[in-house]
C-alpha cells in the first residue's frame, strides 16, 4: 500500500538518528555527513518555514492547474459543476503520485496535494448527496479517504484528518439516533476513546516496521485528548444546552454534575502522574494543557478570583511549582531531570520563547491623543496575554 | 520510542557508520534512561512571569485612582529594587560576548524586574506626569532601561521588547501580531513608511557596528529580523500606490532582497532567507501586477488562465533550487 520505497524510509529514520546523535555530541558533524551521504534519502524539508512556504507554493498550483480545468468544462455547464470535484480530486492523486514517485516526502509541495485530495472528496460527496442536514455522509468518505493517504503516502496530517473525521463520524451517527444517543453521547464517547487508547497502544507495542509509529503515536494522543474532553464539565454542560435544550436555572446543575466535575478534575492529574510515571513526554504535554483547560472551565462558570489577582497568584505559584522542582531535579543525574537530555533536546520551543515574549509584552505606540488621561504604554497591559488562563 | 530506541543505533553500527567507542558511549547514556524536564521546566517559568507581570499591570491599570497611589508604587518599586538586587548578585557583570549563567532563574528575573520597571514608569507618567505632554519620552526611558538590561544581562527576550519600543517611539508596531495584521497602516501613512524603512536600515547599521567591535554579536538575528520584517512590510504596503512612489518603493525592496540575500549567507539563517524570499516573491508578483494593469484583461483572460501553472512550476522550480543551493552553502 504504501508507495514510497521502504529502503528510504528506513534511510530516514537512521538519518534522524545521526542528527540526533550529531546535536547530543555523541558523533562529529563530519561523520553525520558520511552518514547522510552514505544512506539515499527524500527530498524533505526539515524546516518548517521552507515546509510551508512550498506548501503555498503547491496549493497555487493545484489551484491554478484547477482553473485551467474549470476554464475548459465552463463550457458543460450544470453538468461540470456536479463532476469538477471529481476531476480535482484526480488532480491531487495524480500530483501526489508524481510527488511520490520523484520521491518527495515531507517537502510541503506534497502536503498541499495530498490535502487536496482530502478537500476535494469531501466537496464532492456533499454536491453529489446534498445532505445538509446531518455532515454525517461527508464525513464518512472523508475518513475513508484520509485513511487511504495516510496508508499510501505516509501523510501524518491526514491522520489528524482521519482522527477528527472518525469522531465527527461518531458524534453524527449519535444525533442519529435521537435524543437518547445525545444523552449518552459524553460516554459513548469516552468508551470509544478510551477503546482506541489501549487500541492504538497495543499495536505500537507490537509494531515492527519503524515508519508507522508517528501516525499510531498521534491517534493514540488524539485519543487521550478526546477522553479528556469527552466528559469534561464544560464540554457536556454547553453541548447540552446547544443539543438538548436543557437549560440550567442558577441553584441547578446538569445530570450527574459531580461525575463531571471530578472527571475534569482527576483525568489531568492521573495524565500528569503517568507521563511523569511512564516518561512520556507527548502525554506531559497533554496533561498541561488538559489542565490549562480544567482552570479554564471553572473559570468559566465561577468567578473565583478577579483576573488580575488570578495571574498575579497563578504566576507565584506557578513560579513557586517550577522553582521547587528545578532546586529538586538540578543535581540529578538520571531518571527524571533538569538537565537537559543530549539525544532528544528540542531548543525550537525555547527559541519560540522570545517570540511569545515579544508578543504578550511588546510595547505600542502611544495613541496621539489630545487626552492627558491616555494611558501611555498600552502594551503593558499585557491584556494579549489575558485569557489564555 | 519504545522498542525503536536504539535500534536506528543498533543499525548505524552494524553498517559501520559508527564506532563501537561511539555505539558503547551511547548505549550507556540510554541505559541512563534520561526523563529531561528541562525545557517544560523552563516553559513554566515564562509563563508565569507573563502571568504574573499581566497580573500586575491590570491591577495598577484598575486602581489608578482608588488604592493609594504612594503604596502601590511602593510595593512596585520594592519589587524592581529586589529584583533588580538578585540580578545584579548573580550575574557575572557586563561581557562582550554571550554569557552564561549559572542560575536558572536570572533570565526569568531579569525579564520581571524589567517588565515591572516598565509598568512602573507608565504608572508614573499616567498619574504624575513626569515627562509632561512628551508622550515620546514616556517610550523612550523604558527603552532605554530595557536596551541597557538586554546588554548588562544579556537577555534576548529583554531585547525584543526593547527594540518594539524602539519601534513604538518612532510610531509603529512592531508585535508579532500587529506587523502582519496591518494595524501601522502604511498605506494610509506614507511617512510612517519613511520612518520604518529609517528605522529598518539604523537596525541593519547597528549590527555592522556590533560586528566592527565585536559587541553581543549573537543579537545580529534578532535585529536583522526585525528589520526584514519592517522594511519589506512597509515597502510591500507601498507597492499598492497610485502615485510613482511605489516605483521608489520597490527599489528599496530589491535592494533590501539583495542585503538580506548576502546576510542571510553570512550568518547561515534559514529563517531570514526564507523570509526575504517570500517577500521578494510577493514584491515581484505586485509588480508585475502593476505593469500589467493597464493592458486590457478582457481580451488576454484566457491565455492568462493557461500560463498560470506554467508559472507556478516555474515558481516552484526556482525556488527549489534556491533553497538546494542555501543548504549546500551552509553545509559548507
Amino acid at each position: 500500500m504504501i508507495v514510497h520505497d521502504k529502503e528510504l524510509l528506513n534511510n530516514l529514520f537512521l538519518t534522524e538518528e545521526a542528527d540526533s546523535l550529531e546535536r547530543g555530541g555523541f558523533i562529529s558533524k563530519e561523520q553525520k555527513k558520511i552518514i547522510r551521504n552514505e544512506l539515499s534519502s527524500f527530498k524533505i524539508q526539515n524546516n518548517i518555514l521552507v515546509r510551508l512556504g512550498f506548501f503555498l507554493l503547491g496549493t497555487f498550483l493545484y489551484s491554478s492547474i484547477c482553473g485551467f480545468v474549470s476554464l475548459i468544462g465552463l463550457s458543460a455547464e450544470g453538468y461540470f459543476f456536479k463532476i469538477c470535484c471529481f476531476l480535482f480530486a484526480g488532480i491531487g492523486i495524480t500530483g501526489a503520485e508524481f510527488l511520490a514517485g520523484n520521491k518527495y516526502y515531507r517537502h510541503g509541495l506534497d502536503d498541499a496535494f495530498i490535502l487536496g485530495i482530502i478537500l476535494n472528496v469531501g466537496c464532492a460527496v456533499f454536491i453529489l448527496t446534498e445532505d445538509f442536514k446531518t455532515g454525517l455522509t461527508p464525513a464518512i468518505f472523508i475518513a475513508i479517504a484520509s485513511f487511504l493517504t495516510y496508508k499510501r503516502y505516509l501523510h501524518l496530517l491526514s491522520m489528524v484528518i482521519f482522527c477528527l473525521a472518525s469522531s465527527a463520524v461518531l458524534f453524527f451517527g449519535m444525533f442519529e439516533i435521537g435524543d437518547i444517543g445525545k444523552t449518552i453521547l459524553p460516554f459513548a464517547v469516552m468508551l470509544v476513546s478510551a477503546g482506541f487508547y489501549f487500541f492504538t497502544k497495543n499495536r505500537i507495542k507490537n509494531l515492527k516496521e519503524v515508519y508507522y509509529y508517528n501516525g499510531l503515536l498521534l491517534a493514540n494522543s488524539f485519543c487521550l485528548i478526546l477522553f479528556y474532553l469527552s466528559c469534561n464539565y464544560l464540554v457536556v454542560r454547553e453541548l447540552s444546552a446547544e443539543l438538548l435544550g436543557v437549560d440550567v436555572k442558577p441553584g441547578q446543575d446538569i445530570p450527574f454534575s459531580y461525575f463531571f466535575y471530578a472527571f475534569t478534575f482527576i483525568v489531568p492529574a492521573v495524565y500528569l502522574f503517568r507521563a511523569l510515571k511512564t516518561k512520556d513526554r507527548i502525554m506531559l504535554w497533554i496533561s498541561f494543557a488538559t489542565l490549562a483547560f480544567t482552570v479554564f472551565t471553572i473559570r468559566f462558570y465561577y468567578s473565583v478570583l478577579p483576573i488580575e489577582a488570578a495571574l498575579t497568584i497563578g504566576g507565584l505559584i506557578l513560579f513557586g511549582i517550577a522553582f521547587f522542582s528545578i532546586q529538586k531535579l538540578k543535581n540529578k543525574e538520571s531518571g527524571l531531570t533538569f538537565k537537559p537530555d543530549r539525544i532528544n533536546h528540542s531548543t525550537a520551543i525555547l527559541n519560540a520563547e522570545t517570540l511569545i515574549v515579544a508578543s504578550a509584552l511588546g510595547m505600542k505606540p502611544e495613541v496621539k491623543a489630545e487626552s492627558p488621561m491616555e494611558f501611555g504604554d498600552g502594551g503593558f497591559s499585557g491584556g494579549g496575554s489575558g485569557g489564555s488562563f | 520510542m519504545t522498542q525503536f530506541d536504539g535500534q536506528a543505533t543498533q543499525q548505524l553500527f552494524e553498517k559501520n557508520l559508527i564506532t563501537e567507542n561511539q555505539f558503547k558511549e551511547i548505549k550507556e547514556y540510554r541505559s541512563l534512561n534520561i526523563f529531561s524536564l528541562n525545557v517544560e521546566l523552563k516553559l513554566l517559568l515564562s509563563i508565569s512571569v507573563l502571568m504574573f507581570t499581566s497580573g500586575i499591570g491590570i491591577l495598577i491599570y484598575d486602581n489608578i485612582d482608588s488604592i493609594g497611589h504612594i503604596a502601590l508604587l511602593a510595593i512596585l518599586f520594592a519589587l524592581i529594587c529586589g529584583c533588580f538586587y538578585y540580578c545584579f548578585k548573580n550575574s557575572k557583570g557586563f561581557q562582550k560576548t554571550e554569557t552564561t549563567t549559572e542560575s536558572h532563574f536570572l533570565e526569568y528575573i531579569v525579564l520581571t524586574a524589567n517588565v515591572l520597571t516598565c509598568i512602573f514608569i507608565g504608572y508614573l507618567q499616567v498619574q504624575y506626569e513626569v515627562f509632561g505632554t512628551h508622550y515620546g519620552l514616556a517610550t523612550l526611558v523604558p527603552t532605554i532601561v530595557s536596551f541597557f538590561c538586554a546588554y548588562y544581562f544579556d537577555n534576548k527576550s529583554v531585547l525584543t521588547i526593547a527594540v518594539t519600543g524602539l519601534a513604538a517611539y518612532v510610531g509603529l508596531s512592531v508585535t508579532p501580531q500587529d506587523i502582519f495584521n496591518g494595524n501601522n497602516n502604511f498605506y494610509a501613512n506614507q511617512s510612517l513608511s519613511y520612518s520604518a524603512i529609517m528605522l529598518g536600515v539604523l537596525l541593519i547599521l547597528w549590527t555592522v557596528y556590533s560586528f566592527k567591535i565585536k559587541l553581543k554579536t549573537h543579537f545580529t538575528l534578532v535585529y536583522l529580523t526585525f528589520a526584514l520584517h519592517i522594511i519589506s512590510i512597509a515597502s510591500i504596503s507601498n507597492l499598492y500606490s497610485y502615485d510613482l512612489s511605489w516605483i521608489l518603493f520597490s527599489l528599496v525592496l530589491a535592494v533590501s532582497s539583495y542585503y538580506f540575500y548576502k546576510v542571510s549567507h553570512q550568518l547561515k539563517a534559514i529563517s531570514l532567507y526564507v523570509f526575504m524570499i517570500i517577500y521578494a516573491y510577493i514584491g515581484f508578483n505586485i509588480f508585475l501586477f502593476k505593469i500589467f494593469e493597464h493592458a486590457d484583461f478582457d481580451d488576454i483572460w484566457v491565455l492568462f488562465v493557461m500560463l498560470l501553472p506554467a508559472y507556478f512550476i516555474g515558481s516552484i522550480v526556482l525556488f527549489i533550487k534556491l533553497i538546494k543551493k542555501f543548504n549546500k552553502e551552509i553545509a559548507e
